[in-house]
């Protein structure tokens, strides 16, 4: 009998601030988080919204040792990290003791901001005058390892790079570790930082839309950026509960698949999102039934909507159009390695609440596409105090899908 | 009662040529296949190490047709490549792929070659001079995508980046995914590609083998003189099985699935290793207690050691604390061979436990005092029972994989 998982902590950093407190109330607002921004120049590019990351609060630099030297995904992380745990009244180090601590993290791109002003220097002049110290965060696992450093930690410390699957991937091999009994305490999540490489990257596919994304909209032309983390502390339940913590959620079941079908364009049919879901929801030993609502990886291209209104229905059947559907990446942009683990943050944010935050009103005024008629949950929060499950998606380049399964603990959060 | 898993295929890709059957001549013979880099573009220092372990490409043409490669990064290649030739050597070439097979691949640095050319584009051309294909197949799990495509795995594709780590956390994910009744079949390894922007980049970092008076580079793991690694590329893919399935379609196992565990050292920088060996060393205990083991029990190590000066001292210091008293059984370094890239310990672990010979580790010629370990020096052992792959990351992360014979 594996043990029952809860999730102890959350931490964030998104286009709406640095905190879970932020997030929540840009979220509730349902006001879109995407707009001009300032990471890079940009003026070249083909579009210019992203949700990025405001500034961190001021303190940073102190508590955190080498904080100038880190990439910002890093900074994303460790301050998410930190949240997290504060939040799951656990203090680092934990070398010391009996309590053995994980790190499972999820990154598209690591350092890249910082690696691209290092190549920009580096190309030109053949290496001189480049930093090299530029390039100490720029690898991929650099975040999860900072995080890792920061806690002390000392079990299994693994990266996850399934592109936009990344997040709830690390969240998946972190509820294995912590059900198998590798790990006491595990700390998982994702974190990026926008960069001139994949924001080029998406627009050359011309996936990206020039206004604030509108997923599952009539007239949706792609997805818009953003940045940040999300840090998710799992534990035993049993062991939440003997030391007094508070669980926010139970993550009763992931599962994963790949679509084997193409790089870039999802399965048509949804039958590899779809085999996801069900692997999910079979890992947490529910029926479809008992669903409540859907954190939908919903980017706002035409295909990627498309083909999971598809898998929805695949999973969902005649209940396809009914379930309320949460479209994050409306407000938050997408945070490609580190969407999967921000989603999960919110989908527990909405069980805990009792409310489903709401996508906004897009200027052009387009309703929910006639051929993919969800339940989006637009202009205002969804009262849903009765919902005790709800599912987050994942869908990825190179067909990685993910899926993830949150139930409730307690009453929500008056 | 946990299943048990068998490595029923090995493919292989390496400096040393194409299939396992090259890797095992390459390490009996301790033959060490280094080209000279391009140093062309100007960026290498002027005295940085000259030699890396080098892919022949246009050997992979059996194996990936220039028809189906002509969209794909190096690395896309190589995995692609090595898969094909495990499925080969599992008996499942053209064999119709298992739903939900499993495909999983580590990589430290990703597509780049595809990755250096798209910053290029977008720095100096202009953002929208991007082109589409290159980016396509500059994400990090292209390689594990382009597996899954080809041969309809439709399973969990997870792709690690856990630097050195990774290959050896591939392949006991892909046994967990088996085990935890995911996947009845996993496709796990490891694929670099090193360019020379990369090599460039590590020869600054002072991770390569020096040049040596006699103009050559050699890796010398755990020798008094090591300088740093040879970097490698290739891939390494294995074919891992629920021993029942595999007995009923009469598979012929290549080493079974003992244990795998892996662990942190908080201790080391960002870009080197640390000091944390106690406690990696409690670590690897709990990795062999697993399989109901002792470090007493294992035949034949595996290292992950690649010539690097703090990474082989964390190595040896980590075995020795993990045998305390006890004599170390033998120990091999096939990454003095394969160079350093993730598949140089995973491939070769696999093949100790399936009986292959190692000969003397190349470049180990002045034992260090410091380190009380001596690399195998090709004198005849038992044939290994029980096989203890090792590997120690960059950046502090550990992994294990204890295999047994089939």
């Amino acid at each position: 009998m594996s043990r029952r998982v809860v999730v102890t902590g959350m931490g964030a950093v998104s286009g709406f601030g640095w905190g879970v407190g932020p997030l929540w109330e840009g979220l509730r607002a349902g006001r879109t988080g995407i707009g001009s921004f300032r990471r890079f120049d940009h003026s070249l590019h083909r579009t210019h919204v992203a949700a990025e990351a405001g500034d961190p609060p001021p303190d940073l630099a102190r508590r955190f040792p080498g904080w100038r030297r880190l990439s910002l995904a890093d900074r994303f992380a460790l301050f998410a990290a930190a949240e997290a745990l504060e939040q799951a009244g656990l203090e680092p180090p934990f070398d010391e003791g009996d309590v053995t601590a994980g790190v499972c993290f999820g990154s598209s791109t690591g350092g890249m901001l910082e690696g691209e002003r290092f190549f920009a220097a580096f190309f030109p002049r053949r290496g001189r005058r480049a930093r090299l110290s530029a390039l100490i965060s720029h690898p991929v696992n650099a975040p999860g390892d900072a995080v890792a450093r920061h806690l002390r930690a000392t079990g299994p410390v693994q990266t996850l790079s399934s592109a936009c699957a990344s997040g709830a991937l690390a969240l998946g091999a972190a509820l294995d570790a912590v059900r198998s009994g590798e790990v006491d305490v595990a700390v998982a999540g994702g974190s990026d930082s926008l960069c001139q490489l994949t924001y080029a990257g998406f627009n050359a596919l011309r996936s990206v839309d020039e206004v604030p994304s509108r997923p599952f909209r009539s007239g949706r032309a792609g997805m818009s950026f953003g940045e940040g983390a999300a840090v998710l502390v799992l534990e035993p339940l049993e062991r939440a509960l003997a030391r007094g913590a508070t669980p926010r959620a139970e993550l009763v079941g992931a599962g994963a698949s790949c679509d084997a079908h193409h790089m870039t364009a999802p399965e048509p049919g949804g039958s590899g999102a779809a085999a996801a879901l069900e692997a999910a929801l079979r890992d947490a030993g529910l029926p479809p039934g008992a669903v409540d609502f859907v954190n939908a990886h919903a980017t706002g291209t035409p295909l990627n909507d498309a083909a999971e209104w598809r898998a929805l229905q695949r999973v969902f059947g005649e209940r396809a159009g009914e379930i309320p559907l949460v479209a994050t990446k409306a407000l938050l942009g997408h945070l490609l390695g580190s969407s999967g683990a921000i989603e999960a943050v919110v989908t527990i944010l909405c069980l805990q609440r009792g409310e489903l935050h709401p996508a906004p009103r897009c200027e052009q005024g387009e309703g929910v596409d006639p051929e993919l008629p969800v339940s989006l949950v637009l202009d205002r929060p969804l009262p849903c105090p009765e919902a005790r499950v709800a599912v987050s998606t994942s869908l990825a380049f190179g067909g990685s899908n993910a899926a993830l399964v949150f139930s409730r603990w307690g009453g929500p959060i008056a | 009662m946990s299943p048990s898993i068998l490595v029923t295929g090995l493919g292989s890709v390496g400096s040393y040529g194409s299939g396992a059957d090259s890797l095992r001549k390459a390490l009996a013979s301790s033959t060490v296949h280094t080209s000279e880099i391009d140093r062309s573009a100007g960026y290498h220092l002027p005295e940085s190490s000259r030699r890396a372990c080098l892919v022949a490409y246009r050997d992979l043409a059996a194996w990936v047709p220039a028809l189906e490669a002509r969209r794909m990064s190096p690395p896309s290649k190589l995995a692609l490549a090595a898969a094909r030739m495990a499925l080969g050597c599992a008996g499942l070439e053209g064999a119709p792929a298992e739903e939900s097979t499993a495909v999983i691949v580590a990589t430290s640095f990703g597509p780049s070659s595809y990755s250096e050319g798209l910053l290029k584009q977008i720095l100096f051309e202009g953002p929208e001079s991007t082109s589409p294909s290159l980016f396509t197949e500059s994400v990090a799990n292209a390689p594990a995508a382009q597996i899954a495509i080809a041969l309809r795995a439709r399973g969990p594709s997870p792709t690690l980046c856990q630097r050195e780590a990774g290959p050896l956390l591939a392949a006991g994910r892909g046994a967990a995914e088996i085990v935890a009744g995911r996947a009845p079949r996993a496709l796990a390894g490891a694929v670099e590609e090193m360019t020379p922007l990369l090599h460039a980049l590590l020869d600054r970092f002072g991770a390569l083998a020096r040049p040596e008076p006699d103009g050559g580079e050699a890796a010398r793991p755990f020798d008094r003189c090591r300088s740093g690694f040879l970097a490698g590329e290739g891939a390494t893919i294995l074919i891992l099985e629920e021993e029942g399935r595999a007995r009923e379609r009469a598979a012929r196992p290549l080493a079974r699935v003992l244990a795998w565990g892996s662990a942190f050292d908080p201790s080391a920088p960002a870009t080197g290793w640390g000091t944390g060996h106690e406690g990696l060393a409690r670590a690897l205990r709990r990795t062999l207690s697993r399989a109901g083991l002792e470090p007493g029990a294992v035949d034949l190590i595996v290292s992950g050691a690649s010539g690097s000066r703090a990474g082989d001292r964390l190595e040896a210091l980590t075995l020795r604390a993990a045998w305390g008293a006890a004599p170390l059984p033998p120990v091999v370094a096939p990454k003095a061979v394969t160079g350093e890239y993730g598949g140089g310990v995973l491939g070769p672990a696999v093949l100790a436990a399936s009986g292959a010979r190692f000969g003397p580790t190349p470049g180990f010629r002045e034992p260090d005092p410091e380190l009380g370990l001596v690399a195998h020096d090709g004198s005849p052992y038992p044939a290994p029972s029980v096989v203890l792959a090792t590997s120690l990351a960059v950046g502090g992360a550990a992994a294990w994989l204890v295999l047994g014979k089939p």
